[in-house]
């Protein structure tokens, strides 16, 4: 081989603690090396020249540039030496910046050690062979997996940017949790109103398929070709024949079914359209409290019926969906404040989270608007807000903030002066936290415009007094206890990760934090993207997030793939496992333990070998360790290439 | 030569090799956990007689050594031109063998045949060779696996040796009988300052020989081989006769190891770490009975399954080199092959099945 | 290019490429000053980092290795670390039966984020090495051999074993086999061969035997010289049907076979008999050599007749003798719990009763408290003593059941280029290292390694302690069933028997 070495200055960066020059001169004794030389900045424009000028007049057929980070500068290299001619991955860098300069400062040993390095990346590059990406078409079809905000953002305009959609929405109707809320801050605009036309458009669509009560249950494939499959449950009503008409509603003689829509503030009959609104607009049966799941018979809806939909056999359905690219829009769930006790653990009936209290504000709700306490139906007075349940709380073990509450504490603060103008409230807050465009404003205007009693602390315990409660908190402002009777007490529950949110994640091969949210590709660059090609993030999956936030990241999410599908065909990474057929034996242990799929069987000549699904394929190289007799190898990280490593730093 | 024997007592053994060892690394068999194996005898360690598990073929033919160094040199003006320099210095001391046996000391004559005496001298074996003495202890017993008298070897066989011991006597009485085969073994000899054996010494020791040779014959008698050179080669295509006689085969390599005749070997260059720009080739023992040994560059091996694998070292030693080497058997019946193998594969076994085999077959 | 005399050890660092190579950037970027020892070697995954990168390091003159990558649940690969923590902590574990000290090698986890702790894992392992020192060299380690090793010691008393291992009386004994030959001929018509036993080269020896023809049947044996685990030879019947006679422990092999699929179901018949345990060849023969002052290793005069009677070999000839059994049985056959074969056609499956009850713990094997009682440095002296004299034959690999690459092990190939042909003690090590890393929670103990090697080093040892780290780590249990899946090819989110490193 012919191997140049360009050794990087960093301007004073690398030169300050190591001696540039002299690691050039050393390497210039190093195998197969043919030029050697120290640059000022490597990266810049003629840096990048002079490798280039370099590879054509030596005829340099491997480049080592020791530099910053590989995960700074690689591609700029690896383009750099492909402008000359070279295959990008006879390319190899020696980090002696981040790992050397810049964490110490004894001249000698730097200049050493950055030599080693230099020698090291040599040694790996002696080994390297060209490799080619290989490209394969792609499926132009998207999946968005929840149909909150979020997802129907991202579901439409990927429709309109001209892709078939199919949205899976695990409830029978989609909105999610916009669609509970009353108003909107900082604007107070009726939810419904806006979410309302978004969801018609939804269900019009001629490019969206909709799969409301159903689940992803598998997924294979990867980025351009994942195949999915979806379970269709059982609604016990044909939606094919049923015209929403809510006939069946009236009739049900079984109405102690749980309320889901409605947070449990009450309940609803056995056959149910969750809200008048609901996209699809269909009935579907709670087989827990329908008698004729329950006792065997009844049969009132299917008698009532003007079209016969109803189906007491219907069973699950799982039907396959092909597609190239998957949003995940799965939201999140509402902390579960009965573990605080001081609360009272869910024991007081006029202890209610604020989107319980949301149905009570809403015009469509179990009330009809009108705020009424649900233990005796009266009209609260007092109303007290308590902040923070469950956000910035280590001892329940959700130390982050959700973001959202503040505003919409204070949003109901306003609501219920408009609903009771004679009531009073109390908010109970740590710090307020309104960030966004006019919500400091907003805020402002529910404790000046409106009255709001603001509390700086947090209260130790909800006390019931005959059929009121007495509130007991600290004011830290005045570094004295409080006490506020109340009518009502309204815990502004936070957010956590939408229940099955990890088992998902681990179907779509994304990370999730240690509260289950997905993680994103970068936290500050690549936020829609996760580190699996091909699936991206939009709304409060990724972490707890207001409605405009949701609706940019589904936006963002949907740009992301249209911008995928542009491309006719995509390339795969060449990084990755490739079989040898004469070692490999045939025992299939690469295949268990590839967390891809990527690794099949296929039959050689009557004996079954392995063989990687070179698009699945993602290049960890577990495989590769798995294999005892190494036939199974990972391009570019070969065992070959790191022992080359290795016995440059230990064979002496 | 075969006039000028010694007598050693039992008592003055350790002195005697001591004197005979002089400027020579002595190399004896010391017993290692549960195996014997000739390694270097310090002075005056009263030396072990037992036979080795071992052959002692790898003091002249190691293993695996350096045959030479390379070192790259670059022109410090023109890092791209590179020179190579070979380092081929080997170090070789004089050295001596004691307690091998007669087959283990005829092992170095069927080595003498290709490497020494044949087309193309080996000089590394050639210079090991000649700078070791082989004195050679004469067997006493017939050991369950031994068949030496079928090969042209036997008990007291001095081929390959330069000077043979007898054990004589018992006891306190007891002593060696020993024997120059070679010059080089007489001023050896000399060198220890012995007693000339006397007549009825000497004729123990011939008593001895022939009492170990009918114990031998009494345990097996030696069949007529002389048939199965060809006898081999017309069973070279019967697969299912190789396949029979190879089923239990596990294709390791320790029949080829323990032998004292096998003399392939492999070639292999290794880099040096430090500054990646030195690196040796080394020759290591190599096997027939592994599939690597054929294996070509494209992947292809003419010898694919263990059962033309046996083929070749069973030919290899009745057939293909007694022909090249003037009916001279590569085996020497020492049996370590049998009691070394993990499933007793039996070598003569296989050996008169192919010769007698043939036999119950009429010429159609 | 060495390190810097005086100043530096040479350590080695593994990183993956997303998460702790990304900190180690972070750390500079921060200017978190750190020991200059490190040398760090970039990989896409900690799942990528070969337990025998760690080895070669260390036996090649490493002083310390660091492996890092991303923290668990965060893995860029979603599961890879999950596999590096599994393979890497038994690493650890195996270390010392080396005489390594398990403190020069570490494994962590540090993420892109997390500079200052990069740094502070980097200054304490480092440091930690500095205490240390030296890393000593197994090649240069003084010769160690334990008295009951020495040649003319005799060897330190054998725990008796765990059954009183007596076979049934001639008669009785005749009549199961008789049965078990009745069912193998019944069988043999839709087989290719069955393997098993018959008397070989003298009446001291069995050997395997390939029974094709119903005549081949009459030669099968049974009894304690039956030493071979014929499941070896499995594998190599691919696609066609056969059928193999076990002991109860070379059923476990034949279990272990079946879990990885390289025997299939329906193309094997397994055939037994309850086992009274069979002998340690070279104990047998040295107990029969004892009074022989020129004998050794060669066979002397070959016994007329070998049989068993009871608890004893009672050998005829020329030298007659009655050995006890309980002294001269296989190591494995002393802590045996599996006399009966777990699956297959079962003669006669009533093996002799335990003497006392079942130990709470799987009593450790006499080799491995020998080498448990030595010191870092006698494990050293120890295996440079044995391995010395150890010819590369691989008999223990290719007598060993588990061993399914044979003709591609890495031992001796090329690409890729794990061991060279060199004859000396770190090359040899390193394929016994191999063998056993490659054997974590797949070997039965068999001992088939030990009994190969036609030098008779002590390699069983080194699976012993695997053996033990696996069940200390993960609970599991080689060849015992079927459908497990064997705990390096598995991971738990949440390791129950793994802790986390303080780094």
């Amino acid at each position: 081989m012919r191997i140049g070495v360009f050794v990087c200055h960093c301007g004073s960066n690398i030169g300050g603690t190591v001696d540039v020059p002299g690691v050039a001169e050393v390497a210039r004794a190093y195998p197969d090396v043919v030029f050697s030389s120290d640059t000022m900045y490597a990266c810049s424009e003629p840096g990048q020249a002079a490798i280039v000028d370099a590879i054509k007049e030596h005829a340099l057929d491997g480049v080592v540039v020791a530099s910053c980070t590989p995960r700074m500068h690689e591609p700029t290299f690896r383009r750099t030496v492909e402008r000359a001619g070279l295959n990008r991955y006879m390319f190899e860098m020696a980090n002696i910046r981040e790992h050397v300069s810049w964490i110490g400062k004894d001249r000698e040993a730097n200049s050493n050690k950055a030599a080693e390095l230099v020698r090291m990346a040599v040694e790996k590059l002696r080994l390297n062979a060209p490799l080619y990406p290989k490209s394969f078409d792609v499926t132009k079809r998207v999946l968005v997996i929840g149909g909150g905000v979020a997802g129907i953002q991202a579901a439409l305009d990927c429709a309109d940017g001209g892709i078939e959609v199919v949205l899976v929405e695990r409830e029978s109707t989609i909105g999610g949790k916009m669609a509970k809320l009353d108003k909107t801050f900082p604007t107070v605009d009726c939810s419904s109103c806006i979410l309302g036309p978004k969801m018609v458009d939804v269900s019009q669509h001629p490019n969206i398929r909709l799969y409301a009560h159903a689940e992803v249950e598998k997924i294979s494939g990867y980025v351009g070709n994942f195949k999915v499959d979806v379970r269709r449950k059982a609604t016990y009503v044909d939606w094919e024949l049923c015209t929403g008409c809510g006939l069946c509603m009236e009739k049900c003689p079984s109405k102690k079914s749980p309320d889901a829509f409605n947070e449990h503030v009450g309940v609803t009959t056995s056959i149910n359209i969750p809200f008048p609104q609901a996209i699809p607009k269909k009935a579907i049966i709670d087989p827990t409290s329908c008698r004729q799941f329950v006792k065997g018979k009844c049969g009132v809806c299917a008698k009532v019926c003007p079209t016969g939909a109803i189906r007491y056999d219907m069973e699950d359905q799982v039907v396959t969906e092909d597609v190239g690219a998957i949003i995940t829009a799965t939201g999140y769930d509402l902390f579960d404040y009965t573990k605080y006790a001081e609360y009272g653990g869910g024991r007081y009936p006029d202890v209610i989270t604020s989107l319980q209290y949301e149905r009570l504000l809403s015009a469509s709700g179990p009330t009809g608007g009108h705020v009424k306490r649900p233990s005796d139906g009266k009209e609260p007075k007092t109303v007290v807000f308590i902040q923070c349940v469950g956000s910035r709380d280590r001892s329940v073990d959700r130390p982050y903030c959700s973001g959202f509450c503040c505003m919409y504490t204070a949003k109901q603060a306003v609501l219920t002066k408009d609903h009771i103008p004679d009531s009073r409230s109390y908010v109970f807050y740590m710090d307020i936290r309104a960030n966004g465009k006019m919500y400091e404003e907003f805020t402002r205007r529910a404790m000046e415009e409106y009255g709001v009693q603001y509390v700086r602390g947090r209260v130790s315990m909800i006390v019931p007094q005959g059929d009121t409660y007495l509130v007991r908190g600290v004011d830290t402002l005045l570094g004295e206890q409080v006490e506020v009777p109340a009518d009502l007490v309204v815990l502004a529950v936070g957010a956590e990760s939408s229940h099955g949110a990890p088992q998902l994640a681990e179907k779509l091969r994304i990370s999730y934090d240690n509260y289950g949210f997905f993680m994103e590709s970068h936290c500050k660059l690549r936020p829609v993207e996760t580190n699996t090609a091909g699936v991206y993030l939009a709304g409060a999956c990724q972490g707890p997030k207001d409605i405009p936030s949701s609706v940019g990241q589904g936006s963002a999410a949907a740009a992301k793939v249209l911008g995928l599908f542009s491309r006719g065909r995509l390339e795969s990474d060449p990084q990755i496992s490739q079989v040898d057929v004469r070692r490999c034996v045939g025992c299939g242990k690469c295949i268990t333990t590839c967390p891809y799929g990527a690794i099949e069987w296929m039959e050689l000549r009557g004996e079954m070998k392995a063989r990687v699904i070179e698009t699945v394929c993602q290049g960890c190289g577990i495989c590769t360790v798995t294999c005892p007799q190494g036939a199974i190898q990972l391009q570019h990280f070969t065992d070959n290439q790191i022992l080359a490593e290795v016995n440059a730093l230990c064979l002496s | 030569m075969m006039s000028f024997a010694r007598y050693i007592a039992r008592g003055e053994l350790a002195r005697a090799l001591d004197d005979m060892a002089r400027g020579r690394v002595t190399y004896a068999p010391r017993r290692e956990g549960d195996a014997v194996v000739f390694r270097p005898r310090a002075e005056g360690e009263e030396p072990l007689l037992a036979r080795a598990t071992v052959p002692p073929k790898g003091v002249i033919f190691p293993q695996s050594e350096r045959l030479f160094a390379f070192i790259r040199e670059k022109d410090p003006n023109d890092p791209g031109r590179t020179t190579v320099r070979l380092d081929s210095t080997v170090d070789i001391k004089p050295a001596l063998i004691f307690g091998g046996r007669p087959c283990d000391a005829r092992g170095f004559h069927i080595f003498d045949r290709v490497y020494l005496n044949g087309p193309h001298r080996d000089p590394y074996y050639a210079a090991r060779r000649e700078a070791t003495v082989v004195v050679t202890l004469a067997c006493t017993k017939a050991g369950s696996t031994c068949f030496c008298h079928w090969t042209g070897c036997g008990p007291a066989d001095t081929t390959g040796s330069d000077i043979l011991l007898t054990p004589v006597g018992s006891g306190n009485d007891g002593g060696f009988v020993a024997v120059a085969v070679t010059e080089r073994g007489a001023a050896v000899l000399e060198q220890a300052n012995l007693p000339e054996a006397d007549a009825a010494r000497a004729d123990a020791a011939q008593a001895v020989h022939a009492a170990t040779r009918a114990a031998l014959g009494a345990q097996s008698p030696a069949p007529d081989l002389s048939a199965t050179p060809t006898r081999l080669l017309e069973r070279f295509g019967d697969n299912d006769f190789w396949r029979d006689m190879s089923d239990k085969c596990l294709s390791c390599g320790a029949c080829t190891y323990l032998c004292p005749t096998c003399y392939c070997f492999n070639i292999t260059d290794e880099n040096d770490g430090g500054d990646g720009m030195r690196g040796r080739r080394l020759r290591s023992w190599d096997n027939c009975m592994s599939s690597l040994f054929t294996r070509e560059a494209s992947g292809h091996n003419p010898r694919m399954g263990k059962a033309l694998r046996l083929r070749n070292r069973v030919g290899h030693k009745f057939s293909y080199y007694p022909q090249l080497h003037e009916g001279v058997v590569s085996c020497n019946g020492c049996g370590r092959c049998i009691t070394g193998c993990p499933v007793s594969v039996d070598i003569r076994e296989m050996v008169v099945r192919a010769t007698e085999a043939n036999e119950e077959t009429p010429n159609a | 290019m060495p390190v810097l005399k005086g100043k530096e050890l040479r350590v080695v660092g593994f990183l993956c490429n997303w998460c702790s190579y990304g900190g180690a950037d972070t750390a500079g970027v921060g200017r978190f000053s750190q020991p200059t020892d490190l040398r760090i070697i970039r990989v896409p995954c900690s799942g990528r980092v070969d337990p025998m990168f760690v080895v070669k390091a260390l036996l090649g003159g490493a002083d310390g290795v660091l492996v890092s990558g991303c923290h668990p649940r965060d893995c860029h690969y979603s599961q890879g670390n999950f596999y590096a923590r599994r393979r890497l902590e038994t690493l650890k574990t195996f270390l010392p039966a080396l005489g390594i000290d398990p403190d020069r090698f570490q494994y962590t986890w540090v993420s892109a984020s997390e500079g200052q702790r990069w740094k502070n894992v980097v200054s304490s392992f480092v440091e930690k090495v500095h205490q240390l020192g030296h890393a000593p060299r197994i090649e240069e380690a003084a010769p160690y051999l334990p008295l009951a090793e020495k040649g003319d010691t005799p060897r330190a008393p054998l725990r008796p074993p765990l059954r009183p291992l007596s076979y049934p009386a001639a008669g009785t004994l005749a009549a199961s086999l008789e049965q078990l030959r009745e069912k193998i001929r019944a069988a043999l018509p839709e087989l290719d061969c069955v393997i098993g036993w018959q008397q070989g080269f003298d009446a001291l020896h069995a050997t395997p035997l390939f029974m094709r023809k119903p005549e081949d049947v009459d030669k099968l044996t049974w009894g304690p010289l039956n030493v071979h685990n014929l499941a070896t030879y499995l594998p190599q019947f691919k696609n066609r049907k056969v059928g193999v006679v076990v002991k109860g422990c070379d059923s476990r092999s034949v279990i272990e076979l079946l879990q990885e699929k390289l025997v299939e179901p329906d193309n094997v018949r397994v055939f037994g008999m309850a086992c009274e345990g069979v002998v340690d060849m070279t104990r047998v023969q040295k107990t029969l050599d004892a009074g022989n002052a020129d004998g050794a290793m060669c066979a002397d005069t070959a016994p007329s007749s070998v049989g068993v009677e009871g608890d004893n070999l009672s050998i005829e000839g020329e030298a007659p003798a009655r050995l006890r059994l309980a002294d001269v049985v296989a190591e494995k056959c002393r802590t045996c719990d599996t006399p009966v074969p777990l699956l297959g056609d079962v003669v006669e499956g009533n093996a002799s009763a335990p003497a006392g009850p079942a130990p709470d713990a799987p009593p450790s094997p006499p080799s491995l408290d020998a080498l448990d009682s030595m010191t870092p440095e006698q494990r050293r002296g120890f295996w440079r003593a044995q391995m010395d004299r150890c010819l590369r034959c691989y008999a223990c690999r290719n007598a060993c059941p588990m061993c399914v690459c044979r003709d591609h092990c890495i031992a001796e190939s090329r690409d890729p280029h794990w061991t060279t042909q060199e004859g000396n003690i770190r090359e040899k090590l390193q394929f016994q290292v191999i063998h056993a890393l490659h054997l974590a929670g797949r070997c039965t103990e068999c001992g088939e390694c030990q009994r190969a090697c036609p030098v008779n080093i002590p390699v069983l040892a080194l699976k012993q302690w695997m053996n033990r780290s696996v069940r200390t780590l993960f609970d599991y249990r080689a060849g015992v069933d079927v459908n497990a899946v064997p705990p390096l090819l598995a991971f738990a989110v949440e390791e129950k028997n793994i802790k986390e490193h303080g780094l």
